[in-house]
């Protein structure tokens, strides 16, 4: 489905946001900077395709910022 | 194969079934992973626990699901399975490929991973087991210059799957196939970005055969059906009588709901058609006499998934009958309120089938929008639903 492009707002607030943590869901995040959860999906996608933010799969899928979380030791 | 000696995996290579360990044995002769994964697995038996983490932050750029990252806990003692990814590449339709394509595919998996496979086991992915983080990207770009892409994984759409449908076989209600393609088609952000509590499968069936067990295994089940009445050719129905069938045993005594009636005098086979549940058993017993209705769609279940935080269910019917004709707008617009109703109110690893349970299933249909008809059954014809909310009861 063709959702056109993220707010760039949006997207400066999930990076902040994802500062302040090691890693987070994106319903917590759209909780945290009051902003629509389609539309931090929409971030989301757009920052991952940047390279800026990152998947994480631990039981559940996470968003972190790019190289935060480290692979298991 | 391995350097080791594997007394325990040998057992499994006896008797006269397949036997993975032999398959893995081939690969270890020239794949130095195959075989520190076989000595891995030794390993494994003789300690009593397995050797491997799952999870982790691995991926191609942009994809949140794919690619499923595996680590041993042992990776001095077997370096080469130090970093064992797990890869699932999106399937074709019913899993339909020519021979070229699976050479292709086996091509790239050798050049860059272990060469190990498991295809279309219960993700119906096909999935290549075991890569490096550094072959990640490449196999990626690779496998999407030949035309393929990534399934799902994490908390995101799974690649929906269907059963052979129309292709081949003859009880089809609906092209599984093309709802399969359009829905993958349709959904690409929500099969690469996870976004959601949890996972979400499609699985498409053309009819109540179910074959691949979408009622058990599904969030939303697509299952083929007709509104009208069974149809009966009585020639074969006496052609089936005279071959030595015992119609009224094997058929109308098996029939869940007795909707069937034959005359023994006469060699006919009668239906009460408000009786029938369109279960597919008189048509699978006498497919030559009896068909499937003419007006054919697909009735749509929710629910069906493993135990997770719940035990295991079966998919509830929420709408009973559905016309499947592209491009899909009704299902895929009852399919968004209800992904809507799931984020809004899930917890985190809380499947649809499991918040319906929590919450209740009068509460979803209500902000759903769905109306509530007797086919809603939490057991078949045992417990209907009763929606009598207390505002609306007059004392």
């Amino acid at each position: 489905m063709e959702k056109g492009p993220a707010n760039p707002e949006v997207k400066e607030k999930v990076l902040a946001y994802l500062d302040t943590v090691e890693k987070a869901k994106s319903k917590e995040i759209a909780a945290k900077i009051s902003v629509p959860k389609a539309d931090v999906d929409l971030a989301v996608k757009e920052l991952a395709m940047e390279d800026k933010v990152e998947y994480l799969y631990i039981t559940t899928t996470f968003v972190a910022l790019k190289g935060k979380v480290k692979p298991p030791q | 194969m391995p350097d080791k000696k594997t007394p325990k995996l040998d057992e499994l290579e006896h008797g006269p079934w397949p036997s993975f360990v032999t398959e893995i044995k081939k690969a270890a002769v020239r794949n130095e992973s195959a075989k520190d994964l076989l000595n891995l697995l030794e390993r494994s038996y003789d300690d009593k626990r397995g050797h491997w983490k799952h999870g982790g932050i691995v991926g191609v750029r942009g994809y949140g699901g794919g690619v499923i990252g595996r680590y041993t806990d042992l990776p001095e003692e077997y370096p080469h399975v130090a970093e064992f990814h797990t890869m699932r590449v999106n399937a074709p339709s019913a899993w339909f490929y020519k021979t070229e394509t699976l050479r292709t595919l086996c091509d790239i998996w050798e050049k860059h991973g272990s060469g190990l496979t498991n295809v279309h086991g219960s993700t119906g992915d096909l999935i290549f087991l075991g890569m490096k983080t550094e072959e990640l990207q490449t196999t990626y770009d690779e496998l999407s210059d030949a035309g393929f892409d990534l399934g799902g994984s994490g908390s995101c759409l799974r690649s929906p799957s269907c059963c052979v449908g129309p292709a081949r076989c003859e009880s089809a209600c609906y092209d599984t196939l093309d709802v399969c393609y359009d829905l993958t088609s349709s959904y690409q952000d929500e099969l690469h970005r996870p976004m959601w509590p949890y996972k979400f499968k499609f699985k498409m069936s053309g009819c109540a055969n179910d074959c691949v067990a979408a009622i058990a295994r599904a969030d939303c089940s697509i299952i083929g059906t007709w509104r009208d009445s069974i149809r009966i050719d009585q020639d074969q129905v006496k052609a089936y009588a005279e071959s030595g069938l015992d119609i009224q045993g094997m058929v109308c005594d098996k029939c869940p709901t007795r909707a069937l009636k034959y005359d023994h005098e006469k060699k006919e086979l009668h239906v009460i058609a408000e009786d029938c549940s369109r279960c597919m058993h008189c048509i699978n017993v006498m497919p030559k006499a009896v068909r499937p209705g003419k007006e054919k769609g697909a009735t749509i279940l929710l629910g069906g998934k493993s135990t997770i935080v719940q035990s295991a269910f079966l998919s509830w019917v929420i709408v009973p009958f559905m016309k499947m004709e592209p491009p899909y707008t009704e299902l895929k617009e009852m399919v968004a309120k209800i992904w809507d109703w799931w984020d809004e109110n899930g917890k985190t690893r809380e499947r649809l089938g499991e918040l319906i349970y929590r919450m209740g299933m009068t509460k979803f249909l209500r902000e759903v929008g769905l109306p509530p008809v007797p086919q809603m059954v939490f057991r078949p014809r045992a417990n209907p639903y009763v929606f009598w909310p207390q505002d609306e009861i007059v004392k």
